[in-house]
Order: C-alpha cells, then sequence, then structure tokens
C-alpha cells in the first residue's frame, strides 16, 4: 500500500507491525527483483539505533543536565517510531507532553538545584539487585508479547477506508473519550492528586 | 514632520509588489514542481520559498525595522551611516545597515567562555532557533487553487494534528534559552535562563486555553485544506450575507469576531514567549543582560534572529487563526470568478500577498507594543500569567463551548463575540480616573508640581 504519511514523503510504502519479518529485506516490488529495504524500514532502523544509543546516554552521562537532553533525544527518536507505525498523533502528543511539558520541568529542576556535583548516586547493593530483576522482568514480558503478536496482517490492513483514518487524531480522540473513557478519566484523578500532593509536602516546608 | 512622499509612495508600492512576486513564483514553481517531479513535490517548493526566503527575508528586515522604530519613538533618527558604494549620498533609510550587521556577526569570534560546557554551549543557539523556526511549516500562506491541473497548497506540510504539532514546537524553545544559560558557566546567564524558562512555562497554559475555543467553534485542529481553520474563516456566518452587486459581503467567521477573549489570550501569551518587552525579563538589560550574555558572533546572532523569526512566525499563525488566514472579509467568492480556470494562480497569488500584508501589518503592531510598555516586574508576569489569563481562559473555554452547544451555526458565539469587542472598546475609550492618574503621577515623578506632565518629559537639546 502506498501511504502519504505526513504529508510529502512520497511513496512510502507501511506495514503494520508484526513480528520481526517486516524489519529487514523483503520483495517490495517485482517477483524477479532482490529483497530490498523499503524506505520506511530504512527509517525504522534509522530511529530504532538512535533511540538506543540516546537511551544508553541517559545512564551512561555523568552530567546530568546531558543526561535530560539524552533522555529528549530518545523521545523525538521514539516518536518517529510512532510516526512508522501510522500513529503520528501519539507521535505529536509524545513531543508535545514528554519532550515540551516533562522534561522542561526536569531540566529547569535540575538547572535550579544545580546537583551537577553530585557524584554516583546509587550504592545501595539491594537496589540495584532489584532493578536488575525489574529489568529482566520487562524482557521476558516483551519477548513473550513479541511471541504473542499475530503473523499475519490484520483483518483491515487493506481496508483502504480504515487506513485512511488510522491513527488520526479524530479515531484517537472518539475511542478516548468513549471507549477509554474511565482509563482517561482516573489517569486526570491521579495526576490532580499528585499536583495537590505536591503543594502539601511543599507547603509544610515553607 | 516633513512627509517624505516618494518613501511612502516607493514603499507602497515596491513591498506589495515584492510579495506578490513571491507568491506567484511559488504557486507557478509549485505548479511545475507537482507536473514534471511528483504529486506532491510544491511542498518542498513551499519549504524553501516560505521558511527560508519569506520567513527569513521579513525577519532580517525586521531587525532594521526594530531599530528604526525604536529611533522614531525615541525621537531619534535612527541607523543611517553605513552607505552602499556608488551611492555614499543616499542612506537609503538604513538598509544597508542589514549588510554591516550581518558582516559583523559573522566576522567576529565566536568566544567560548572558561569552564562552559561546550556541546551544550554550541547546541543551545541551534535549540532556541530551530522549533521557533519549523513552526510556520504548518502556516497556511495562500488558498489553494489549480495550476498546471495540481491543486498547489500554499503550506509545507499539513497534519491533521496542526495545532498539536505547533504547541510540541514551540514548547521545545525552552531548551534553547535554558541550556543558554546553564552552560554558559556565568551566574547572571544561568539567571536569566531560569528566568526565562519559569516565564515560558506559566505562559504555555494559556497559550493553550486562548486556542480551545476556536478549536471547539470549527471542531478541527488542523490549520490548512478545506477542512481546517483558515480555509473555514473564508465563509460567512450561515444567513449572515449578500450581494452587492457582483461582490459577496456579510459577516465573516474570523476568529477575532468569535473569540476576541481567545485572540487575546493567546497574544499575551505569544508575547510573553518572544520575550520581547514588556516581558523581557529573562534578557533584563538593565541588571543581567540575559541567557546569551557569555554568546558572540553569529551565536547570539542566532539568538537574534530567533526573536525576529518568532515575531514573524506569532503573525502567521494569528491570521491563520483569527485574522481569516490569506482571505478578505468580503468578496473573496467575487475575486475568484474574476480569473478564469487557468489564471487561478493570479487569484492565489493576490490572496497570498493579502497574507503577507497582514503578517507585516501585525508585526508593525508587535514593534509598537515593544517600544511602548514598560518592561513588568517579575511577581506581575507570573501574576498576568496564572491569576488573570489562566481564568480568564477557563471561563471563555467554558462560555464559548456552552455557546456553541446552544446554536451550532457559531451565531450566538459571534453575537457574544461582538460583545466582547463592545466592552474592550469602551474599557479602552473610558478615561482613567483623575484620582489614580494622580496616583500614577506622584508614583513615578515625586509630588505633582506646579509644571504639570509636560515639563519632566522635555528632551535635551541636540539629542536625535
Amino acid at each position: 500500500m502506498v501511504v502519504d504519511v505526513v504529508g510529502f514523503l512520497p511513496h512510502a510504502t507501511i506495514h503494520l507491525p508484526g513480528p520481526f519479518r517486516y524489519l529487514w529485506l523483503q520483495p517490495i516490488c517485482c517477483a524477479n527483483s532482490p529483497p530490498r529495504m523499503s524506505p520506511e524500514q530504512i527509517l525504522f532502523w534509522v530511529f530504532a539505533v538512535a533511540t538506543v544509543f540516546s537511551a544508553l546516554g541517559v545512564v551512561v552521562l555523568k552530567n546530568p543536565i546531558a543526561s535530560a537532553m539524552s533522555l529528549v533525544a530518545t523521545f523525538f527518536f521514539l516518536a518517529g517510531i510512532y510516526v512508522l507505525l501510522w500513529a503520528h498523533t501519539v507521535a505529536a502528543l509524545q513531543v508535545l507532553v514528554y519532550a515540551g511539558a516533562i522534561m522542561v520541568l526536569f531540566l529547569f529542576v535540575i538547572m535550579l538545584l544545580s546537583i551537577n556535583d553530585v557524584g554516583p548516586a546509587v550504592q545501595l547493593s539491594f537496589s540495584r539487585l532489584l532493578g536488575a530483576v525489574a529489568t529482566a522482568a520487562l524482557l521476558a514480558a516483551l519477548v513473550l508479547a513479541f511471541r504473542k503478536l499475530p503473523t499475519s496482517d490484520l483483518a483491515w490492513a487493506n481496508d483502504p477506508a480504515r487506513l485512511a483514518s488510522f491513527g488520526s487524531i479524530k479515531e484517537v480522540g472518539a475511542i478516548m473519550y468513549t471507549q477509554w473513557l474511565f482509563p482517561f478519566e482516573a489517569v486526570s484523578l491521579l495526576l490532580l492528586v499528585a499536583i495537590v500532593g505536591a503543594v502539601v509536602v511543599a507547603k509544610s516546608r515553607i | 514632520m516633513r512627509l517624505r512622499w516618494n518613501v511612502i509612495i516607493g514603499s507602497l508600492t515596491i513591498i506589495p509588489g515584492l510579495l506578490f512576486g513571491g507568491v506567484a513564483t511559488g504557486y507557478l514553481l509549485g505548479g511545475l514542481a507537482d507536473k514534471h517531479l511528483f504529486v506532491g513535490a510544491h511542498h518542498l517548493v513551499n519549504v524553501v520559498l516560505l521558511l527560508l526566503v519569506f520567513v527569513m527575508v521579513i525577519a532580517t528586515a525586521l531587525t532594521l525595522a526594530e531599530r528604526k522604530w525604536s529611533a522614531m519613538m525615541q525621537n531619534r533618527i535612527g541607523p543611517n551611516r553605513a552607505r552602499l558604494p556608488f551611492l555614499e549620498n543616499s542612506a537609503l533609510s538604513g538598509v544597508p545597515h542589514v549588510i554591516t550587521d550581518v558582516l559583523k556577526l559573522l566576522t567576529k569570534e565566536a568566544f567560548i567562555p572558561k569552564d562552559a560546557s561546550k556541546l551544550l554551549f554550541n547546541l543551545a543557539p541551534m535549540l532556541a532557533f530551530a522549533p521557533v523556526f519549523a513552526l510556520f511549516a504548518i502556516v497556511p500562506a495562500g488558498p489553494t487553487v489549480n495550476v498546471f491541473g495540481f491543486d498547489i497548497e500554499m503550506v509545507a506540510a499539513n497534519p491533521d494534528f496542526g495545532l498539536l504539532y505547533l504547541f510540541g514546537i514551540a514548547s521545545l524553545a525552552v531548551y534553547g534559552t535554558s541550556l543558554a544559560g546553564w552552560s554558559s558557566n556565568n551566574k547572571f546567564a544561568l539567571l536569566g535562563g531560569v528566568r526565562a524558562s519559569s516565564q515560558m512555562i506559566s505562559y504555555e497554559v494559556a497559550l493553550g486555553l486562548g486556542l480551545v475555543g476556536m478549536m471547539i467553534a470549527f471542531s478541527t485542529v488542523q490549520l490548512g485544506g478545506p477542512a481546517g481553520m483558515s480555509d473555514l474563516q473564508s465563509h460567512y456566518l450561515p444567513g449572515w450575507s449578500t450581494y452587492l452587486g457582483p461582490i459577496d459581503v456579510g459577516v465573516p467567521q474570523w476568529g477575532f469576531l468569535l473569540q476576541p477573549a481567545g485572540f487575546i489570550l493567546f497574544f499575551a501569551a505569544a508575547f510573553a514567549e518572544t520575550k520581547r518587552a514588556p516581558f523581557d525579563v529573562p534578557e533584563g538589560e538593565s541588571e543581567i543582560i540575559g541567557y546569551f550574555v557569555e554568546y558572540s558572533g553569529m551565536q547570539f546572532g542566532l539568538f537574534m534572529i530567533a526573536e525576529f523569526v518568532e515575531v514573524v512566525v506569532l503573525s502567521g499563525v494569528l491570521i491563520a487563526i483569527f485574522f481569516g488566514g490569506p482571505y478578505l472579509p468580503f468578496g473573496n467568492l467575487w475575486l475568484k470568478s474574476l480569473f478564469g480556470p487557468d489564471w487561478q494562480w493570479l487569484y492565489g497569488s493576490i490572496l497570498g500577498t493579502v497574507f503577507w500584508l497582514k503578517v507585516v501589518l501585525l508585526c508593525y503592531l508587535q514593534l509598537a507594543i515593544r517600544w511602548t510598555f514598560p518592561r513588568f516586574r517579575y511577581d506581575q508576569i507570573q501574576t498576568l500569567g496564572w491569576k488573570i489569563l489562566l481564568p480568564i481562559g477557563l471561563a471563555n473555554v467554558f462560555i464559548s463551548g456552552a455557546l456553541i452547544l446552544w446554536d451550532p451555526s457559531l451565531k450566538a458565539l459571534a453575537i457574544a463575540g461582538g460583545i466582547e469587542i463592545l466592552v474592550l472598546v469602551a474599557l479602552t475609550l473610558t478615561p482613567t480616573p483623575a484620582k489614580s492618574r494622580a496616583d500614577a503621577h506622584i508614583g513615578h515623578h515625586g509630588p505633582v508640581d506646579e509644571h504639570g506632565h509636560g515639563a519632566d518629559h522635555a528632551l535635551p537639546a541636540g539629542h536625535h
């Protein structure tokens, strides 16, 4: 299928996310030609490698500001992968909320506290052990999830009407405010509680 | 003051002429690109033409306009020393100063202070400039017309999440200022950076709320395209239009008429985001110089030009959302019918010129505000953002939402908007009560003396 991604990327063929078979060489043109990488496969690898490296930078870099900026870069590359997954609205929200709002506040707090002289923060071996266990559990969950993914295309993969609206802001909004209204409101209540809690804690210190 | 008619008539013909030529080039090149490259190639032409040519040239011209306008406000002549070769007898209204400014910035040493974080120090000016510049990508600068058989949109990109892109990218500009302040290893720069980021974070809330009313009214967040905010504003309110001879007239659905409160909120908040007076605490020339105090050469130049680009982009966004985009308040249908199917690019170019003229007028308004108002104190900025703009924005969202729910044809909203405009005009025209005027006088100049106001504002002799 030929899809106009953001408006001016021409002829970007996009396959819906299946397991790994979509990520490498495959016949994209004719029966006789050797399998090649489609533009969005190339873009996927660009974004994927950049995401992993900038995420490593968050952990490895000594300077907290550099770490934070690395996390911003990670969010941007993740947004790129969202676009490849036909979730361009989610990509815009990712940049708006994480890169534009949350990380700005992170940076602001780091600058105000100027914690650039603090050495290695975590020395407790117990918390490190816990972190290792949590990481292993997450990895296991991801592997299991990948094994459960359908190996065939989704039923509506060739339905042009469905594809045209998939991931658009109207469709995402409609689902979010009908089917998932309760979780959405519950999350916003959670955020409100967090804000009120922060104000209460800060008030007692002043 | 002597009216220099040659300058006035010259600017009134040269500026629209240049704009018209640029827009017409855009349409024709876009049509050729679509015809000979691939369908949709005109967006690439638009990236070059709208962003690199129009926005950058107007922003560069604004550096001179700002100096000239400040000179006019302060009863000086302004820059007039630089001359072009063979034209040594004419100052050309200071235009050669644009060249000398750029040459100066480009040839200066790019100095990096000791112990500064080198990577972030070099990254900050780019992060300050790039997001502001990229904002213009979604602003439609002309109608969609058919050229050589292809529909040419005068917009670089037209995603369906238009305004989310606007908010997302606009909020990234904070990184440039805060990183510049932090990485300079200078306490004044850090203060400026912290001031800038706190101000920009505070005003982003009002920035978003100001546009929610328009999103509800047009039930879209898209700017360009046939269902986008810009094109929807070319329609009249249903039933409120008629024909005067061949010309269609009526009440257009301009955002300014539907949402005056939203316009004022968005304008004030966006003005705070540009960090220009009266919101220039982050720069604070008289005390801390600002977050760019350690920058020199073109790195400082990037911060400076980012500010002017932001002025142009803000004007473009305001016009696309609140002032009818490229469209005239009346007569659009008539204008379109004047040109045959092969000459639609002329219709598009005329309306594109109208768009850029509106941009230039709004840039002028921003310069006038910047040189008229004194700087707000820091607590006043936070009070305005959180205690005045935020409640007004919330109230505006609820009232507008209720009016649109009650009358989906937007007429009730237009009537409410008209009342708001009348109240604003009445408030502006109401003379300040004598008592508070006297208070202000005592506050600024000490006790009232018999000379009154005029005496202490007299300019020193020989000052120009």
